[in-house]
């Protein structure tokens, strides 16, 4: 392979809980199209993160009481991961991964569990309630669709400078109040779309994948990737 | 006995009656009129009974036939629940419906994890086995932490039963009990310290939140684990499974504590099953060499779970599934036969399948890439999700053929290369598929 994306996988042994990986295997799926791969590093409690060192992050979701030890250990990474997202480095971050990049959520027994405040949303929580169920949003830029399922407790509140990553047209979305899900700010995505979100979604897939490696190859041609159409109904057989 | 139970029994009795007279079948209706009359009926009905609870994600259904296997080399009198009725009104019908009981007899139920509360309630059970707690349909009862303290509400109204858990699992060492706890697990491997795969559920130790590592590791996050940080261990077990000899598609030979056994069933999950049978058979005084000749001795299909029929010339198996640690234990099972054999994945995403479709992620379906199959299948409502999810783990779109309508799964059947076929199904993509064999008479059309 001509070209590769180191990848951190933050708390890839915590933050697991609903096929987060698949983010990453569909990556490395359109990648293999322009000769590119995708290496993963776990980076996880006590470990270091090298903002330097990558060109991808994915951060999952986890259950409640992992994420509560997460958010205590994320602290001591909170530098080196601001730096990083200031810095234009490519980020996904889904469910309670888009929830601690945040000031802070409410944890399952009401008590604020702080996140770090690299990007200015925030997080409440319903009571005895979830957003469980498929949704579609729309992406304003692109016009693209996005396809994903959703379920969460929490309700996520933008603040200045993000912008949502679309708006819902079924679903609840970040707080079933005010229409946005997910957020883009800089290069980096966060949403509480499972899927997972690029796997469901060639679109943004290939989107995130070609920014990860146009910024780390600027004078290679990685165009390819619009051509690229996924067909998945090659082979299909029709009832006659 | 009140009058209320009285008549709430002589409705479900009639009910049942009713239904399996006129109408061939009838498992939770009679238990729902009882209760209606009586919600209290249950502790009326099975007040002579011995009961012995299984709960746990997977593997229910096996360990009750097994165990029920088991304890019949000993008890004539067993009562317990078919497939599938593990939730209050089942139970309760399998108590309306039971033959008169002679001596003192035994019921041992398969108990859904949210519903042990609604038996203890009214129950006070021998005996409790745990088999484990994986992630399993998230929508429907939260994560793993959230199931075990469901269970545990339910143990808390029974503190003197003894519980009888997979030691192997961490979450079972995780809360101090009031109650007896005997262990049971692998203990065949030679220890080599490692660490569980990156996407495993369940690591953090329980004492001191640091990420255990293991001896030896059997799957997800079961064997032989240790905490580096604070010492937290594994329990001693009381019944080890200390040789695994052999493993085919279709039997295991294995020792629990010294005894040999052969199992006329496939998959290391099994073995699991098999040990918590043995577990409760030496528990309930079955000799050892009573109990390898109970499980030598079975050879039945229980539904669904895996299943054989013939298509044409086909041999085909067929296994549900439903979380990824089950499927990564089937594709395990599937790896152990040598003849050459063809994979079908149907998907669905119904409430009773579970209507988040991730978890296929988190399923390790790049290892049948290692295993030189020659041609796939996808299919079902979701077919576009798995079909996505074959092709990410590397099968070549020559290889596979997409049925989104599984009407046409005996045509594409038929067209496979290999003479063995394993069909892995979501459950209403498997009761799509069984209806559609039973149209075409391959199969018995009766469901259990």
């Amino acid at each position: 392979m001509t070209y590769t994306l180191h990848t951190a996988h933050l708390y890839g042994d915590l933050m697991n809980t609903y096929g987060d990986i698949g983010n990453i295997l569909a990556m490395r799926y359109y990648a293999k199209a322009v000769d590119a791969t995708i290496d993963v590093d776990l980076v996880s409690l006590d470990d270091a993160f090298d903002a330097d060192q990558y060109d991808f992050v994915l951060f999952g979701g986890g259950q409640d009481y992992e994420q509560t030890i997460v958010s205590k250990d994320l602290q001591t990474k909170k530098a080196a991961l601001t730096a990083y997202i200031e810095n234009g480095g490519p980020f996904l971050a889904i469910c309670g991964g888009f929830q601690m990049l945040g000031h802070y959520y409410i944890g399952a027994q009401g008590e604020k569990i702080p996140g770090i405040g690299a990007l200015d949303h925030y997080t409440l929580s319903q009571d005895n309630n979830r957003f469980i169920g498929n949704i579609t949003i729309k992406n304003a830029e692109t016009d693209q669709t996005y396809y994903g399922f959703e379920n969460h407790n929490g309700m996520t509140f933008l603040g200045e400078g993000e912008r949502p990553l679309g708006k819902v047209l079924q679903g609840n979305g970040n707080n079933g109040k005010d229409a946005t899900e997910g957020v883009i700010y800089k290069n980096t995505f966060g949403s509480y779309f499972h899927g997972p979100i690029l796997a469901r979604n060639e679109a943004l897939a290939k989107r995130i994948l070609k920014l990860s490696l146009q910024r780390k190859y600027p004078d290679a041609d990685f165009s390819a990737l619009d051509q690229l159409n996924e067909d998945l109904t090659k082979n299909v057989v029709v009832k006659p | 006995m009140s009058i209320n139970s009285t008549l709430a029994t002589w409705t479900g009795k009639s009910a049942y009656w009713f239904l399996h007279t006129f109408r061939g079948g009838g498992s939770s209706l009679p238990g729902k009129l009882a209760l209606k009359l009586d919600p209290a009926i249950l502790k009326h009905l099975a007040k002579n009974y011995d009961v012995i609870v299984i709960t746990g994600t997977n593997g229910k259904t096996l360990t009750t036939a097994l165990t029920v296997k088991v304890l019949r080399e000993q008890y004539p009198d067993i009562l317990t629940n078919p497939s599938g009725s593990n939730m209050k009104q089942g139970i309760v019908t399998t108590f309306l419906t039971a033959p008169k009981a002679h001596q003192k007899p035994l019921a041992v139920l398969e108990v859904d994890e949210a519903n042990v509360i609604m038996v203890t309630k009214y129950i006070t059970p021998k005996a409790f086995v745990f088999t484990n707690i994986f992630r399993d349909q998230m929508d429907r009862y939260g994560e793993i932490y959230t199931t075990y303290k469901k269970i545990l509400d339910g143990v808390a109204l029974a503190p003197e039963a003894t519980i009888i858990a997979n030691g192997d699992l961490p979450l079972f060492h995780s809360k101090k009990l009031p109650n007896p706890i005997l262990y049971y697990g692998f203990d065949y491997q030679a220890d080599r310290d490692q660490q569980a795969p990156a996407n495993t559920d369940g690591l953090l130790c329980p004492n001191c939140q640091h990420i255990l590592r293991y001896h030896s590791r059997t799957y997800s996050n079961m064997g032989k684990y240790y905490c580096p940080h604070c010492g937290f261990e594994r329990p001693q077990l009381t019944w080890k499974l200390n040789a695994l000899t052999t493993m085919t598609p279709t039997s295991s030979d294995f020792e629990i504590n010294g005894q040999p056994m052969h199992l006329n069933i496939g998959g290391q999950y099994n073995i699991y099953n098999a040990l918590a049978a043995f577990a409760v058979g030496r528990f309930m005084d079955v000799p050892a060499k009573k109990i390898a000749h109970a499980l030598s001795e079975n050879d039945e299909q229980v539904f669904g779970r895996q299943e054989i029929f013939h298509v044409g010339d086909k041999d085909v198996t067929l296994v549900l599934v439903k979380n990824p640690v089950g499927l990564n234990q089937v594709i395990q099972m599937i790896s152990t036969d040598d003849r050459p054999f063809s994979f079908a994945a149907l998907l669905n995403a119904n409430y009773a399948d579970g209507i988040d479709t991730s978890w296929i992620w988190d399923g390790d379906f790049e290892q049948l890439l290692q295993l030189d199959i020659p041609a796939f299948i996808s299919g079902g409502e979701r077919y576009r999700d798995i079909t996505f999810r074959l092709k990410v783990a590397g099968v070549a779109p020559d290889d596979l053929t997409i049925i989104p309508d599984l009407t046409e799964m005996t045509a594409a059947i038929q067209k496979l290369p290999t003479k063995q076929v394993y069909v892995v199904a979501t459950y209403t993509a498997m009761l799509q598929l069984r209806k559609q064999l039973a149209s075409q008479g391959i199969i018995d059309g009766g469901m259990a």
